[in-house]
């Protein structure tokens, strides 16, 4: 069963368009790491889905129902993000009460522990929080909720990497014991990635790919030799990324097509083969320009 | 995980509950205001005094507890924009609700609030009198007791009740209005403050006369429920149409 379905998503903010013709689907009990750089959209898509805002045009389906002004979806549905407004006149242990109410599945010994295991004061207010520690109650209200589908939005900004690891841990260990839809979008991938069977990938509003994180290890690969060499090699493939080292060696990633005796071809003609990490490889995909930053600076 | 499925009338409940904790904030700010009233009236609303051939002088005061119910109804109009507004609007999406629930639950804790504000105001009228007698006259002309004419304080409490949910209901609105583009903040006082000068300056009884007249000076009680609830429900009624659209933003 598909719990997100969505095809030709588009938002439009002010003239822009932060969400472009947007399309995929999300399998039930799955972890999928939404990535994308800054202002790709991750966010306005999260939000969306959990009905907060309306898509311009498109269609989606959550739980397939419309998310906007849906009860259903928001019974099913928890949203966090580190700019989330909470109610101020209530501390952490009468919020957690409250949230208790709302979510049938609520798990409240769970929620106690984990409060107490981070060292959260029941009676603090949350605007009282730091950075991090409003990370980590947000943390502590999306898996205590146990809610079938929880969006977790860059969930660990802010958090040291103490509490960072013991958050990966938690997540993992609840998703074994209660299995469920997570969404996580985050910039660290490579702490992340263990924890994901699923990449979504966005740039600028539009989806670049979508697949299982161990598809993508294998879906690109890394050549570096002799610039003549590699040129040649390469004529014909898609050049996801190049950079060049030195005077006449460079390193390009392409689509990994090759058979078995291409590869032994390429190491022959002096062309190491290395494979990509699925982080740079998201690095590569969603930059502007083929060559990153060093496009910035080499004016010639 | 299996899906949860929750009915409108459930939700609605929750977050009344929820509202009932969480904006008890506002009802500091009701005793702040009732009490700032009693101050006010103090002085009596009215006075008449004379003197007769330089011997005796008389002076006659009144004391009512208007100030208190009109500070009261302002106090609706301002909580109820209040909650309109961003901070806590969107506190309700943290948890589960869409914008129908969001509303109705707005409306029911308005109502409450309306009862609570329009009891404490009736009876800051008591707490007056003891003021009054302790410290300004012990020499009392005329002063209902609750048990002379418990109708009409019952009364009295119903259509202060009453008054102060109108003007939730006409702050609610206001507020969905200004959520919906800032414009309003300008527009809407403008207007009002435009039509006051404008009738003020051609000496007639306009438009917010008569609407004052239409809701203050009506005489039967039955009538008088009829409009209020009339008037309260259109206005909600205009305010969940408004804000059916309104986007959660951060």
């Amino acid at each position: 069963m598909s719990v997100i379905e969505c095809s030709g998503l588009t938002k439009v903010y002010g003239g822009a368009k932060a969400l472009n013709n947007l399309s995929f689907k999300i399998e039930e009990n799955k972890i999928t790491g939404l990535i994308g750089r800054n202002g790709a959209g991750k966010t306005t898509l999260l939000k969306i889905i959990a009905g907060l805002l309306k898509e311009t045009s498109g269609e989606l389906k959550v739980f397939s129902e419309k998310p906007f002004n849906s009860l259903q979806v928001s019974a099913n549905v928890i949203f966090l993000h580190d700019q989330m407004n909470l109610p101020t006149a209530l501390n952490l242990k009468e919020l957690l009460e409250t949230a208790a109410s709302f979510y049938p599945n609520w798990d409240r010994e769970l929620a106690d522990r984990l409060l107490d295991y981070f060292s959260l004061n029941p009676l603090q207010h949350y605007n009282g929080l730091s950075k991090g520690m409003k990370s980590t109650f947000n943390m502590i209200l999306g898996l205590s909720a146990r809610v079938p589908l929880t969006m977790l939005d860059e969930p660990t900004s802010g958090m040291d990497a103490a509490v960072r690891k013991d958050f990966y841990r938690a997540l993992l260990k609840e998703y074994l014991a209660y299995p469920r839809t997570i969404i996580i979008s985050s910039h660290h991938l490579s702490e992340i990635e263990d924890l994901l069977e699923d990449i979504l990938l966005v740039k600028e509003g539009k989806e670049i790919l979508h697949m299982p994180v161990d598809i993508l290890k294998e879906w690109a690969i890394g050549l570096q030799g002799k610039t003549t060499v590699i040129d040649e090699w390469t004529q014909n493939t898609e050049v996801i990324y190049t950079k060049s080292i030195g005077i006449d060696q460079s390193y390009v990633v392409v689509r990994n097509h090759f058979s078995e005796t291409e590869w032994q071809r390429a190491r022959n003609a002096g062309i190491d083969l290395t494979p990509v990490t699925s982080s740079d490889l998201c690095v590569y995909l969603t930059s502007k320009t083929k060559g990153g930053i060093d496009d910035v600076f080499n004016k010639g | 995980m299996s899906l949860t499925k929750v009915s409108l009338i459930d939700v609605v409940k929750k977050q009344y509950i929820y509202k009932l904790k969480a904006y008890s904030q506002v009802f500091m700010s009701l005793i702040f205001l009732q009490l700032l009233a009693v101050l006010f009236s103090m002085n009596g609303v009215g006075s008449m005094g004379g003197s007769t051939g330089g011997s005796v002088e008389l002076q006659v005061k009144y004391f009512s507890a208007d100030f208190v119910a009109a500070f009261t109804m302002l106090w609706g109009f301002i909580t109820a924009i209040l909650i309109t507004t961003k901070a806590y609007r969107n506190d309700d999406f943290v948890f589960v609700t869409n914008r129908v629930s969001s509303n109705l639950s707005n409306a029911v804790f308005l109502l409450t609030a309306s009862v609570i504000g329009g009891i404490t105001a009736m009876l800051s009228s008591y707490l007056l009198k003891v003021i009054v007698y302790y410290f300004i006259s012990d020499l009392s002309i005329k002063s209902i007791t609750v048990l002379e004419a418990p109708m009409e304080l019952l009364l009295g409490i119903f259509s202060t009740i009453l008054y102060v949910f109108l003007f939730c209901a006409l702050g609610y609105l206001v507020g969905t209005l200004v959520q919906i583009s800032k414009a309003f903040t300008v527009l809407l006082p403008a207007a009002f403050f435009g039509t006051l000068i404008l009738e003020g300056l051609s000496g007639k009884a306009g438009t917010v006369a008569n609407v004052f007249d239409f809701f203050f000076t009506e005489s039967s009680l039955v009538l008088f429920i009829v409009k209020i609830i009339v008037s309260a429900g259109l206005l909600f009624s205009g305010a969940f149409v408004l804000s059916n659209r309104l986007e959660v933003r951060g």
